[in-house]
């Protein structure tokens, strides 16, 4: 992947020269910084992720799984326990509550793990080990045709290192 | 993730809201991974700590491979008491373990502050504390090989659990709470794996980091995913915790038993577990603040804010007791009055008075906001604490099945050498785990604690926007 890549030190500089590089259209942008910034969520503007998606469907079939393991094994063995009936909904809520949970957490985990993309063999193009620590980034995907601006503006907005990555 | 709201100012007294708990010391990142990272190196005092933690490991392994060989007769059962020491401890670390989620999932949701410096470090106790939960139905069923057997599993026979059974409930709360508290621990960890490959120079430990972290970036995607899946582990975290601890409680409540079959017990069972895991939480953050030199994180502030949790919880589990003798005397059920009468006077008072005294009577030292801010204090009250809780348990155990229904089926009870084994090899294992873990990985979230150290601006006042 061709880019370029700017490593900042502050978070407004970083925000601004987020704004102007999404007014620019020079290329997709990806922000790098240390922890969750609500600043950098807005300049991006991103849409809203998908996760949940994958927690809904997972806690349903966990839920349903939990009753339907709960009821088919009650009623191959249909053993009255207590006077209570065969399929007694209270008890074998516990179990859907807690099945529920258990899919409903590990799909969470799945959702997170396929839109982030990771597991990733590499960090290394368009990443600085820096940006886990007190530097922010910005990484824009383009060719060398554009390179020049992008790079042009991101030393604008005070970029402490601005540099082409392939 | 944590709270952004600044410090209250103009506050006379250090009594601040526990959203607003700061680490003001703290100013930037670098500052974070420095000091944070500097923890992880080897000492002569943490080997010593876990040679200790491993010997009384080992104690209760020998016990393990002792009454293997022996047979379950060498523990202390005799009729009517076939519950002792070993569902004492098993309800008592669950419990220690349910601070943990309520630190990370609860007090994540309601934005408190001071959460922030002590979460990660009440997250792996709590999967030590069910991890050595766990061991002990396994034991107490004296064959621990056919425990798939509470498992439902396509068998020969299709021979299935039963599903109404409190034990079978039991089977699924812990080993879905073990997942999730594994899972929630491991999901916040990645970060923070990251800034230890990034910053890690030895290559072998590099490796393991970055195949730890697995290959994370911080980059806009993955943080906007991960906040989100974060968020509903939290969110599923809440109602599980407080199931675990009910359905805990239902193995004692589903029964006739006096001074067990009280529809109390579910938000008792959860507030005695709150209590006891803040309590445990105190008994390894304070020597770690000190050791660690972690006072500028976990502040006399986060302190006093755990202490109001505990005090909290005080109230409320002294509250259930004086309830559980109320209901049994306008209950009017003969054997349910005689056997409260029997717990503070009979056969086990002393183990009555002492759950009373450490459970009641001494946090209410926690309405005074100089024992809050006393760290020395605290942490001898969390001791007391621990023991009043497992005594609490003892209580509910013991009295209860040596006092039924019938005065010819009324007996005793006494913990062999082989109960008490197991018990220190509990303590053993939980402060193995947790020593190894502080060793390896960042005994405070860096990520999060980055969150609410204000970041460098270039141009002062400007929020990052036009």
């Amino acid at each position: 992947m061709q880019g370029v890549l700017g490593a900042f030190h502050h978070l407004d500089t970083t925000v601004h020269a987020i704004e102007e590089l999404k007014k620019a259209r020079l290329g997709d942008v990806t922000v790098y910084s240390p922890t969750i910034r609500h600043e950098i969520d807005e300049a991006i503007d991103a849409p809203n992720s998908v996760v949940r998606r994958f927690t809904l469907i997972g806690g349903l079939l966990g839920v349903s799984f939990g009753y339907w393991i709960s009821i088919w094994t009650g009623d191959y063995w249909p053993l009255v326990t207590g006077g209570k009936a065969i399929a007694s909904w209270i008890p074998y809520t516990i179990i859907g509550f807690e099945v529920m949970v258990l899919v409903g957490c590990l799909s969470t985990v799945a959702g997170m793990f396929i839109n982030a993309r990771i597991p990733r063999l590499t960090t290394t193009v368009g990443y600085d080990p820096r940006f886990s620590g007190g530097h922010f980034g910005i990484f824009v995907s383009c060719g060398a045709d554009k390179a020049p601006q992008v790079e042009a503006l991101l030393q604008k907005h005070g970029a402490d290192e601005v540099r082409r990555e392939a | 993730m944590g709270t952004i709201a600044q410090p209250v100012e103009g506050l006379r007294r250090p009594n601040i809201a526990s959203a607003d708990v700061q680490i003001p010391a703290v100013t930037d990142y670098e500052q974070v991974d420095r000091e944070i990272i500097a923890t992880l190196g080897f000492t002569k005092k943490w080997l010593l700590g876990l040679g200790v933690a491993v010997a009384a490991m080992l104690v209760g392994a020998s016990a393990w491979i002792y009454q293997i060989y022996w047979g379950l007769g060498q523990a202390g059962y005799e009729p009517p008491v076939m519950w002792g020491v070993y569902i004492i401890t098993f309800v008592f670390w669950v419990g220690i373990g349910h601070a943990g989620t309520l630190i990370s999932a609860i007090l994540y949701l309601f934005r408190a502050g001071f959460r922030t410096s002590i979460y990660r470090a009440a997250e792996a106790m709590t999967v030590f504390a069910v991890m050595t939960a766990g061991l002990f139905p396994i034991i107490h069923i004296g064959r621990p090989w056919k425990f798939f057997w509470l498992i439902p599993n396509p068998n020969w026979r299709l021979l299935w659990p039963n599903f109404k059974s409190p034990l079978v409930w039991d089977v699924f709360a812990i080993s879905t709470y073990l997942t999730i508290s594994t899972t929630f621990l491991y999901i916040g960890l990645i970060p923070d794996f990251a800034v230890l490959r990034d910053r890690e120079t030895n290559p072998m430990r590099k490796r393991i980091y970055g195949i730890l972290s697995l290959g994370w970036r911080n980059s806009d995607r993955e943080w906007r995913h991960f906040a989100k899946a974060y968020l509903f582990l939290a969110a599923f975290s809440t109602p599980l915790v407080l199931s675990v601890h009910s359905v805990v409680s239902f193995d004692f409540a589903m029964s006739l038993v006096p001074g067990w079959h009280a529809s109390i017990f579910p938000p008792y069972f959860v507030a005695g577990a709150i209590f006891s895991g803040f309590a445990m939480v105190w008994t390894i953050a304070i020597p770690m603040r000190k050791w660690f030199k972690l006072e500028h994180y976990i502040t006399l502030n986060h302190l006093d804010a755990t202490a109001k949790v505990v005090l909290f919880t005080s109230l409320v589990v002294g509250c259930a007791y004086m309830i559980e003798f109320f209901i049994a005397w306008y209950s009017g059920v003969r054997p349910e009055q005689e056997f409260f009468w029997y717990r503070v006077f009979g056969q086990w008072w002393w183990a009555a008075w002492i759950m009373l005294l450490c459970n009641m009577a001494l946090p209410m030292s926690l309405w005074s906001q100089k024992l809050r801010r006393n760290p020395t204090w605290l942490w001898f009250l969390s001791i007391f604490i621990n023991i009043g809780m497992w005594y609490e348990r003892f209580v509910i155990v013991v009295p209860s099945l040596s006092h039924e229904f019938e005065p010819w089926q009324w007996g005793s009870y006494t913990p062999s050498w082989v109960d008490m084994s197991f018990l220190v090899g509990s303590f053993g294992w939980f402060f193995m785990w947790f020593l190894l873990f502080v060793k390896q990985m960042p005994v405070m979230a860096i990520m999060e604690l980055k969150e609410i150290v204000v970041p460098k601006r270039k141009h002062a006042h400007d929020g990052g926007h036009h």
